[in-house]
C-alpha cells in the first residue's frame, strides 16, 4: 500500500487540477449546451464519442501501435548492431558517432517532412520517424554496456579459447544488457511519439493518433481530443511497460545493480 | 631443507612452464626484469613480493595474456587455467553454468568438483547469493573443470576473511592432491605461501627481479596445526626477512 500512496496522491491532485483549470476557464462552457471547449471536465469526457469517433480512435490506435512497434523492433536491431560496430572499431566509432550525436540531436518535427517528401506517405515513412527517434539510446546504451564487461571475464574467454561469436553471445551481450535494457525503456516511449510526430504530416490515407489529435482540436471537439491524447499516453505507457515486464523476466533475477 | 639463494636461470626437466630471461615492459616501464622460473610437474609454487613488483604481470605473462617483451615463455601442456583476485563470475549464470563454463562437457566431473566444495546444493543459484568464499570456490572448480596441467593464481584468497581463507587453503590442499596440477600462486601472505606452496619465490620492488628462494620442507599433505608449529613460524620470519630487505 505504501508504495501505490504517492502516486495515487499525485493522481488525485492531477484529477483536482484538471477540475479547477476546466473551471475556472472563462469560456469554457460558452456552447450552451453544457459541453466544454477547451478542456471537458473527467465526468464529461467521453460525452462527445459516438461509435464513428471511436472506430476512429481505434483505426488511429492500430495504425499508430503498428507503426511504434515495427519501428521500435527496427530501432532495437540497428541499434544493437551500432552499438556492437562501434564497440568492434575505435576507429569506426570515432568516425559514427559525431553524426549520430547530430541526428540526435536535431528535432525530428524538422526532419519528418524530410523524409515524408523524399520516401513518401507511405507506411515506411512513418516507421522511418519511429526508427531515427528511437535507436540512438539503445546504440548509445548497447556501446556503453559492452565496453563495461568486467576485463577478468575477458580474460577467462581468452584464455577459454572461445571464438569471436561465442565472446559476443555468451559474454559481451548478455553482460550489456543491463545496460541495453535501460536503452529500451527510454526508445519505447520515443518510437511511440516517432509515430505519432510523423503522422502529424501525414496529410493522405486513414489517419493515426496524432492527426487524428489535429482533426479535432481543428473541429473543436475538446472531448475526443483528450480521449485520442490519453490513449496515445496510455500506447507509450504499454510500450514501457513490456520492456519492464521483459526486463524483470531476463535481466531481474541475477543483476544487482 | 632451506635454500635462500637468488634464483639464477633455473631448468627442470619435463617442466610445465618454464620462464627464460623474462623482461616485462608495459607503457615504456621496465615492470619486470629479467626473470628466470620454472614449474616442475605437479609442483607449486608460490610468488610473493611488495605490491607492484609485477606479480600480476608475471602470471599474465605467463598465461599467454600478454606477450613477452624479451626472453621467453614456454609452456608444455595444453590446458592452463587462471584463478583471478576477483572471481570473475557470468552473474547470467547460475553456480552450475559457471562451473560448466570451461569443462569439455563432463558433466560427471563438474559434479564432482561441485560436491567436493559443498556447492551441490548451491547449484540452482545465481553468483550474486553466494558468500565471497562461495564464490572464489566455483571460480576455482570452473578452472579445474577444463583439467588444466599448470594453474595460475593471482591472490585468489586476498579478499577473503581468515577464517575462510584457512578453510579455502585446506580445500585447495585436496583439490591439488586430486588433480595434481602444477600451480603458480600470487600471495601478499607469508603464512598462505608456506602452507600451500612447496617453493616460495619472493620479488624485489619494482621493476620485478627473483631475489629469494625457499624450498617448504614440509610434507605435502598439510593440516592447520602446521601453521602453529616453530618451523613454519621460522621460515615465515625467514621469508619475511628476504622480503623486507629487497622491497
Amino acid at each position: 500500500m505504501k508504495k501505490f500512496l504517492p502516486p495515487l496522491i499525485v493522481f488525485v491532485v492531477i484529477i483536482a487540477g484538471w477540475y479547477a483549470l476546466a473551471y475556472s476557464l472563462d469560456n469554457n462552457f460558452a456552447s450552451g449546451d453544457g459541453s466544454a471547449l477547451i478542456i471537458p471536465p473527467l465526468h464529461q469526457l467521453f460525452v462527445g464519442l459516438n461509435d464513428a469517433t471511436i472506430d476512429q480512435i481505434i483505426l488511429a490506435t492500430y495504425i499508430s501501435s503498428s507503426t511504434a512497434l515495427v519501428g521500435f523492433l527496427l530501432a532495437i536491431v540497428v541499434g544493437i548492431a551500432l552499438g556492437i560496430l562501434m564497440m568492434s572499431s575505435r576507429a569506426l566509432e570515432s568516425a559514427l558517432w559525431p553524426w549520430l550525436i547530430a541526428l540526435q540531436v536535431t528535432p525530428i518535427i524538422v526532419l519528418t517532412p524530410i523524409i515524408v517528401r523524399v520516401v513518401g506517405p507511405s507506411f515506411s515513412a512513418r516507421v522511418f520517424v519511429s526508427v531515427l527517434i528511437a535507436f540512438f539510446p539503445i546504440a548509445s546504451n548497447t556501446l556503453f554496456g559492452l565496453r563495461s564487461v568486467s576485463g577478468a571475464l575477458h580474460d577467462v574467454f581468452t584464455l577459454g579459447e572461445f571464438s569471436r561469436w561465442q565472446r559476443l553471445i555468451g559474454l559481451e551481450i548478455p553482460g550489456a544488457s543491463p545496460s541495453i535494457f535501460a536503452g529500451l525503456r527510454v526508445s519505447a516511449g520515443l518510437s511511440v511519439i516517432g509515430a505519432i510526430v510523423g503522422d502529424f504530416f501525414f496529410t493522405r490515407g486513414t489517419p493515426g493518433l496524432g492527426r487524428l489529435v489535429t482533426y479535432y482540436f481543428q473541429d473543436t471537439r475538446s472531448g475526443p481530443m483528450f480521449v485520442t491524447a490519453l490513449v496515445a499516453a496510455l500506447l507509450g505507457l504499454g510500450f514501457f511497460l513490456a520492456v519492464e515486464l521483459l526486463r524483470r523476466i531476463c535481466v531481474s533475477p541475477w543483476h544487482q545493480p | 631443507m632451506v635454500l635462500n639463494t637468488p634464483p639464477t636461470a633455473t631448468v627442470i626437466a619435463g617442466s610445465v612452464l618454464q620462464i627464460n630471461h623474462l623482461t616485462q615492459q608495459l607503457k615504456n616501464a621496465t615492470i619486470l626484469s629479467d626473470v628466470s622460473l620454472a614449474l616442475a610437474p605437479d609442483e607449486i609454487v608460490a610468488l610473493i613480493g611488495p605490491s607492484g613488483c609485477g606479480k600480476t604481470t608475471l602470471l599474465r605473462t605467463c598465461g599467454g595474456l600478454i606477450t613477452p617483451t624479451q626472453g621467453t615463455v614456454k609452456r608444455s601442456c595444453n590446458e592452463v587455467g587462471f584463478v583471478f583476485q576477483e572471481p570473475a563470475l557470468l552473474a547470467w549464470k547460475r553456480v552450475a553454468g559457471n562451473a560448466q563454463l570451461l569443462a569439455d562437457s563432463d558433466d560427471a566431473s563438474v559434479e564432482r568438483l561441485l560436491k567436493m566444495s559443498g556447492l551441490t546444493e548451491h547449484k540452482n543459484k545465481w553468483p550474486h547469493e553466494l558468500s565471497g568464499g562461495m564464490k572464489m570456490r566455483l571460480s576455482l572448480i570452473r578452472t579445474l573443470a577444463a583439467r588444466p596441467q599448470l594453474v595460475l593464481l593471482d591472490e585468489p584468497f586476498g579478499a577473503l576473511d581468515q577464517i575462510t581463507r584457512h578453510r579455502l587453503h585446506d580445500e585447495f590442499v585436496i583439490l591439488r592432491e586430486e588433480y595434481r596440477f602444477a600451480a603458480l600462486m600470487v600471495t601478499h601472505a607469508i603464512d598462505e605461501a608456506v602452507y600451500l606452496a612447496d617453493r616460495v619465490l619472493v620479488m624485489s620492488g619494482a621493476p620485478g627481479q627473483l631475489v629469494g628462494e625457499f624450498t617448504v620442507p614440509f610434507a605435502r599433505t598439510r593440516n592447520s596445526t602446521l601453521r602453529y608449529s616453530s618451523e613454519f613460524a621460522a621460515l615465515c620470519g625467514k621469508i619475511a626477512s628476504c622480503l623486507g630487505a629487497h622491497a
